[in-house]
């Protein structure tokens, strides 16, 4: 039998818990290719989740970080286009099926395994979130929601305490429950992944406490409440009225289709809770049914329901589960309304936690979202432990995985953990929120395919974590809160950086640093919160320095971010909390008679709607309800600031606006911008002269694939005759480094906004490095082998410029002692809104990735809703609903070389070093790129104007490549292409690294050196090759941030101009070397970070660097 | 164990006309509403029937039910404090016997040659414990009944072993505490509305008005599932709620089409259906 099939299906642990890395790395290819074969036809007979799932994951491995990386394996190699499909449209075991049928035939190569590792990877998270959707759906009292498909078999009735208004006020009741959230003081390792507890419940537990919450004020004492409260009534119109007070949102739903479009306004979570309670049984949705029978079933004619959502002021990325906490808490209220619980107030008896817990996570399923098992924890009161438990006969798990998808609650008695021991958590704890809110989903998966793979020193810390686990609970139970924060701070430098280095940051070590020194033994220990640092963390003190922590926390966490405020993303102003534990979990309560009222804030948002309508208009509910308002206002001191917040609300202040249009008029003076040409690409776009489908080439231009032999190729090391070459030349100070840095890098914090060059995003030598450090560092251990500096240069643009300057200047140049040059951008654009037809070709007509059934129809729902947000906004408008940095784009790296010399910084270059003759140009995100002699003589041995560097593709390398158009070679971008097939026919992807000779690039501008002192010739001669390049039409996402912590995306169109397109010029010379992968590759994404740590590219950017 | 007794409740403060109402039996034969359930008493071998009434009322229920009046004991349920407290009313008649119980709204018709009540009282009379009968029915209908959940009993058809009562649930609660092995999907086991009771249940309805002033069968009926033998009698007959809208008319449909009318109304629907439309 296999051994690694023995692995899985061992019932010891000492078999079972072994590392597959240690087993590839002694077994030979041939040896792990005959693994692969039966790994894979194992899973696919296997009916055990978590055999199967295991099997999936050693493949994904086994290609990914062994195959792929082996000397003798081919690193050519296609993949077929076909196979590419069958993943975008996730029929994952298809396009397996190409991969092995092409690997059986032609034998192992990179691109091949590239692609098997990919579909092996997302067939695995795919079995997973199967498996936590059939328990979901199968938990009992579930499951009749899914048989419920017509308005008649509508079981449930709403209360009948709720159903008649009082006989004085004429109001309605309302329920009004409220919530605690969550918090996790042990962090045991993210073992509340569904996933994890189901592979190996033993190991899953935490210590979840429930707590009321409040942004602390200085100066002033508080009595936290709970955070969330949710709010039903029975209304008098025959509709589904859903509100969220925080997000400022409300809908009245007529139709039951509209309740199942979750992403079409910001009310998903209310719908999700509406559906997931049963009031509207998920076995309604597509059956054309009218709202109005249901609710008539339900309520009797003429009445509908309202449910409103009150989150007291927390920001998103609290990790305290928030949200999973709203969502309980409204399925709870809902269930109590509808009847589904044995009391209609007071706390919810245990069976029923467990289901509201249950529904919650339907509830996060059917909204596309989804966190761990631990969350709903603000149900239950006080501490608890909750733990992973073994599937038994009766559980929809059983047979197929070892854990239950729900844990088991215990609440630790007073017996257990004494008032004084809560009273010194809470006298100990400084709860914080640092201001970044950033997705967690990579981590959660990183850790979910580690732990499966039992990778050894992850295992082995998970293991740890889990030991801590039970000293914490121990020392609670001792009340020990200073041997609790000792662990606390040990768990995050120990075992959670070995799991995931990622979730720390420089933010959050600096903020260590900083309270350490200030508070020193009087600061007990870091705790850290949920899935990633930065935004909710716990301090934990000597309680006499309490309060002195909790001020001086709020300072420091706001002077700590200034500073890195370009660098990483940050969503809100940092906060600190007052907090308290709760010991009554979720609790409801009915408000009758002129009590029957929502809170203030409700009526801020909802009335001044209804003020303005004629009274005649308004239903007899809503005029009694005014009246009771206006009532309350004058004689309820509570209502003291009802009346100036309704002001506020009716008549907004205007400043905001004006001072965002002036100053974004500011920025686009500062830059440059040419309202010409604007208005030209505008009317172009409109108009349908310009757009995504004209970005490529004509159909009938022929494009080919480079044939062996056409290309050179170096292998890694060469020290042969070229290495000699770049040597001397470095020596004579041929070289200047350039590092494209005007782009803010969107897709690596998704449109935040932050500068993705100086965002110190690993750990080097025990320090955050960014990746202008890198860049600066490898050129330094260049200069160190020649014997002399290199000359960097760092173009920037008006995104970039200030913050890398900062950064520079906060860093000393992070210690660089060379010859550093800034060229600032010279040119800007104003994003504009896109048209209805640019978004539809986008979603519609190119490839697009199909997400998980429901996932899909989230995001399919958020399509509509943009695209109605386009035509509703202004198609091919200008975009300037944001901060003003957030409305502009930089106009593609093309401009970049040119700037350099419109600003000087070439000529000054030149005059400080006359005998510079070439450039390394590299994108900021390709850390391997450094001056390499080999490569440099490479370049000068062929006397080509440009050399390009181009690394064999993998699957994931898309956006154009390497091809022969119309019989000459060049550089093709994605855009350009005009049938998307196409590039996989391309064997190089182009990894935007060029070799420039100075002179002969001056040259095709029709300039010489001596020229670049003329401002007027050189805007003339940029002018002129501007328009021999062709501009791209793409649309980007863009963040727009709102109320506390919350942010939208929107696509937005710009254009660009690619400096790839030059290879394209008939009078330039340009010559391509296929590189090694881990010198082209490029970081896009953060999600990619845990493979290049671990496939060795770190270790590789580690050899090339002088960190010293 | 023997049964002699029967109770049947018609003390619904809503449904006093109910007992009054005339159909025609499977024979053709005009009879009221309360004859008729006298009637399936009597074909189960029962002669001592009590019938819970509000007071007043045994007069005009007298008049309707014929020559049956001799064998009927009329009871008082004094206050209109709901369906267990009028069954309670009954605890002098019962005494410490064990006696046949129906519900005083719902009409039964038989779809074979056999009295549904017979069967029951039989069925009883061999296991010696509390009876009850019971139909599978769909999930979306629970809300209105009483319902068991427990297992099925080896080797016996139809027959489950009570362990859970609940009145009126809702799904929810349903499929997490009443499931039944064997049933399909979706579906429970509610009451049909005819039970064999034991002393004991009357002890518990007793004990409960003592102190609470309120008293529930289902809730007294899951003490006993937890306290001694209770089984439950799948019965495939059918149980008409007169009560309903239109529930009279079904009813009387249902006795047609199983009696010798059968044909004629078969031919009148007919007839009825193919009218057009002017």
């Amino acid at each position: 039998m296999s051994k690694l099939i023995e692995i899985i299906l061992s019932d010891k642990a000492e078999i079972r818990d072994q590392s597959l890395d240690k087993f590839c790395r002694t077994a030979s290819t041939e040896e792990l290719l005959e693994e692969c074969d039966q790994l894979d036809s194992f899973r696919r007979k296997s009916e055990n989740l978590y055999q199967k799932v295991r099997a999936l994951f050693f493949l994904y491995a086994i290609h990914r970080f062994h195959i792929s990386m082996r000397a003798e394996i081919s690193h050519e190699g296609r993949i077929p286009y076909d196979a590419y499909e069958h993943m975008l449209k996730r029929r994952f075991e298809q396009a397996i099926d190409i991969f092995t049928r092409i690997q059986k035939d032609k034998g192992p190569n990179e691109g091949i395994s590239s692609g098997l590792s990919e579909a092996f990877h997302r067939l695995a998270f795919q079995t997973l979130a199967d498996q936590v959707r059939y328990s979901v759906r199968h938990t009992l009292g579930n499951q009749w929601m899914f048989r419920c498909g017509h308005p008649h078999d509508q079981p449930l009735e709403i209360r009948k305490e709720l159903l008649e208004p009082d006989s004085e006020t004429g109001l309605f009741p309302v329920l009004n429950e409220s919530t605690p959230v969550r918090m996790d003081i042990t962090h045991s390792g993210w073992s509340d992944i569904f996933f994890l507890g189901m592979d190996f419940p033993e190991g899953a537990k935490v210590l979840n406490i429930s707590v009321n919450l409040e942004i602390r004020q200085k100066g002033k004492s508080s009595d936290p409440e709970p955070p969330i409260n949710s709010y039903f009534r029975v209304i008098d119109q025959p509709v589904l009225r859903l509100i969220s007070i925080d997000l400022e949102s409300s809908v009245e739903i007529t139709r039951l289709d509209e309740v199942f479009d979750y992403a079409k306004d910001y009310l998903g979570l209310l719908k999700a809770a509406v559906i997931a309670s049963g009031i509207i049984p998920p076995g309604m949705e597509g059956s054309g049914m009218p709202l109005s029978d249901l609710l008539k079933k339900m309520l009797g004619p003429g009445k509908g329901i309202e449910l409103v959502s009150h989150v007291n002021n927390i920001p998103k990325g609290s990790r305290l589960a928030v949200s999973t906490n709203l969502l309980a808490s409204l399925i709870s209220v809902c269930m109590r309304a509808s009847g589904q619980t044995s009391s209609l107030t007071g706390s919810l008896a245990e069976e029923e936690r467990r289901l509201v817990a249950a529904r919650s996570i339907l509830g996060e399923w059917l909204g596309g979202s989804g966190g761990g098992w631990q969350d709903s924890g603000g149900i239950w009161p006080g501490i608890k432990l909750i733990r992973g438990v073994r599937a038994g006969e009766g559980d929809p798990e059983y047979g197929k995985s070892k854990g239950r998808l729900l844990p088991d609650h215990t609440i630790l008695t007073r017996e257990e953990v004494g008032d004084s021991t809560r009273q010194k958590l809470q006298d100990c704890l400084v709860m914080v929120h640092g201001g970044m809110a950033q997705d967690v989903g990579p981590v959660l998966e990183m850790v979910t395919e580690k732990y499966l793979l039992r990778s050894e020193s992850e295992w082995k810390a998970r293991m740890q974590a889990i030991r801590f686990f039970d000293d914490v609970v121990e020392k609670l139970k001792e009340g020990d809160i200073k041997s609790i924060a000792a662990f606390t701070q040990k768990n995050f430098t120990g075992p959670i950086r070995t799991i995931i280095p990622w979730t720390t940051n420089i933010y959050t070590e600096t903020l260590i640093q900083k309270v350490e020194k200030e508070f020193g033994g009087k600061f007990w220990g870091f705790w850290m919160m949920g899935g990633m640092s930065g935004g909710g963390m716990g301090f934990i003190f000597d309680p006499s320095v309490k309060q002195k922590a909790q001020d001086r926390l709020q300072e420091i966490l706001s002077e700590t971010k200034k500073i890195f405020e370009s660098a990483i993303p940050f969503a809100i102003e940092p906060v600190v909390y007052d907090f308290s534990i709760n010991s009554q979990g979720s609790v409801c309560r009915m408000l009758n008679k002129d009590l029957a009222m929502m809170p203030q804030k409700y009526y801020i948002l909802m009335s001044p709607a209804l003020i303005k309508r004629e009274i005649t208009d308004l239903t007899q509910g809503q005029r009694l309800e005014l009246q009771n308002l206006g009532q309350q206002s004058k004689d309820n001191e509570a209502y003291g600031d009802f009346v100036r917040g309704l002001y506020e609300r009716m008549i907004p202040r205007s400043e905001q606006t004006t001072e965002i249009e002036l100053t974004l008029e500011q920025l686009l003076d500062s830059y440059g911008f040419d309202p010409e040409v604007h208005q030209q690409i505008k009317s172009d776009l409109k108009s349908g002269r310009i757009g995504l489908s004209q970005n490529r080439l004509p159909v009938t231009s022929t494009i080919r694939d480079v044939e062996p032999g056409e290309i050179s190729v170096i292998a890694e090391g060469d020290e042969g005759i070229f290495h000699r070459m770049g040597l001397e030349a470095l020596k004579a100070g041929k070289l200047a480094i350039v590092t494209l840095a005007g782009g803010a890098g969107s897709r690596w914090t998704q449109g935040a906004g932050v500068v993705k060059t100086i965002h110190p995003f690993a750990r080097y030598s025990g320090k955050h490095r960014s990746f202008l450090e890198l860049h600066l560092a490898k050129n330094r251990s260049v200069a160190k082998i020649c014997g002399r500096e290199i000359p960097h240069i760092i173009t920037t643009s008006f995104l970039t410029h200030d913050a890398i300057q900062n950064f520079l200047d906060y860093s000393a140049f992070f210690g660089h002692a060379g010859q550093t040059y800034l060229s600032p951008g010279r040119s800007i654009g104003l994003r504009l809104i896109p048209t209805e037809r640019e978004l539809r070709y986008l979603w519609e007509v190119l490839p697009q990735q199909i997400q998980d059934e429901q996932e899909q129809k989230v995001i399919e729902s958020l399509h509509n809703a943009l695209i109605n947000w386009a035509k509703e906004t202004g198609e091919g408008e200008d975009y300037i609903d944001n901060l003003p940095h957030q409305c502009v784009h930089p106009v593609g790296h093309w401009y970049e070389i040119p700037n350099m010399m419109m600003n000087g910084t070439l000529e000054k270059l030149l005059k400080e070093n006359p005998g510079v003759e070439h450039l390394m140009v590299h994108n900021v995100d390709t850390l391997g790129a450094n001056a390499d002699p080999a490569v440099f003589g490479h370049h000068l041995s062929k006397g080509n104007a440009m050399t390009a560097e181009v690394i064999t593709r993998r699957l994931d390398d898309r956006g154009g490549g390497l091809a022969k158009v119309n019989g000459r070679i060049q550089i093709v971008e994605g855009l350009a292409l005009p049938d998307e097939k196409i590039e996989f026919d391309l064997s190089f992807y182009n990894s935007n690294t060029f070799w420039l000779d100075i002179n002969k690039i001056l040259e095709s501008f029709r300039l010489d050196r001596k020229e670049l002192g003329n401002p007027e010739k050189v805007r003339e001669s940029v002018r002129m090759m501007a328009r021999r390049m062709p501009t791209y039409i793409t649309v980007k996402d863009v963040k727009k941030r709102w109320g506390v912590g919350q942010e939208d995306i929107f696509p937005v169109v710009q254009f660009e101009k690619l400096w790839g397109d030059m290879t394209a010029l008939s009078n330039l010379d340009s010559g391509y070397l296929a590189v090694p992968r881990m010198r082209g590759q490029q970081l896009k994404e953060i999600s990619e970070l845990d493979g290049w740590l671990r496939d060795g590219s770190a270790d590789y950017i580690e050899k090339l660097c002088d960190l010293e | 164990m023997e049964v002699q007794k029967a109770v049947i409740t018609a003390a619904g403060p809503n449904q006093r006309k109910l007992p009054l109402q005339t159909l025609i039996d499977k024979e053709g034969i005009e009879k009221s509403f309360l004859e008729l359930l006298i009637e399936e008493v009597l074909a189960a071998g029962i002669n001592d029937i009590c019938v819970v009434v509000q007071p007043g009322d045994e007069l005009p229920y007298g008049q309707v039910i014929g020559d049956h009046v001799h064998g009927v004991t009329f009871v008082h349920q004094k206050k209109p404090l709901g369906y267990g407290h009028a069954l309670y009313s009954a605890s002098s008649f019962t005494g410490r016997d064990a006696f046949l119980h129906l519900v005083g709204d719902h009409l039964y018709v038989n779809r074979s040659s056999e009295s549904c009540a017979k069967h029951l009282v039989d069925f009883a009379a061999k296991h010696e414990c509390t009876v009850s009968t019971v139909q599978p029915t769909r999930e979306s209908l629970i809300p209105n009944f009483g319902v068991v959940g427990g297992s099925r009993m080896q080797g016996v058809k139809d027959v489950y072993q009570v362990e859970t009562v609940i009145e009126k649930p809702t799904p929810t609660v349903a499929e997490q505490k009443l499931l039944v092995p064997g049933l399909r999907a979706g579906h429970y086991l509610c009451f049909f509305g005819m039970h064999v009771l034991t002393p004991a249940v009357m002890d518990i309805l007793g004990t409960e008005l003592k102190s609470s002033n309120k008293a529930s069968l289902s809730a007294a009926l899951n003490r006993i599932a937890q306290s001694e033998q209770y089984l439950a009698l799948e019965k495939n007959d059918l149980r008409y709620d007169m009560g309903e809208k239109y529930g009279l008319l079904k009813a009387q449909l249902a006795l047609a089409l199983y009696g010798k009318d059968r044909d004629r109304i078969l031919n009148e629907l007919v007839e009825f259906f193919a009218l057009k439309d002017e």
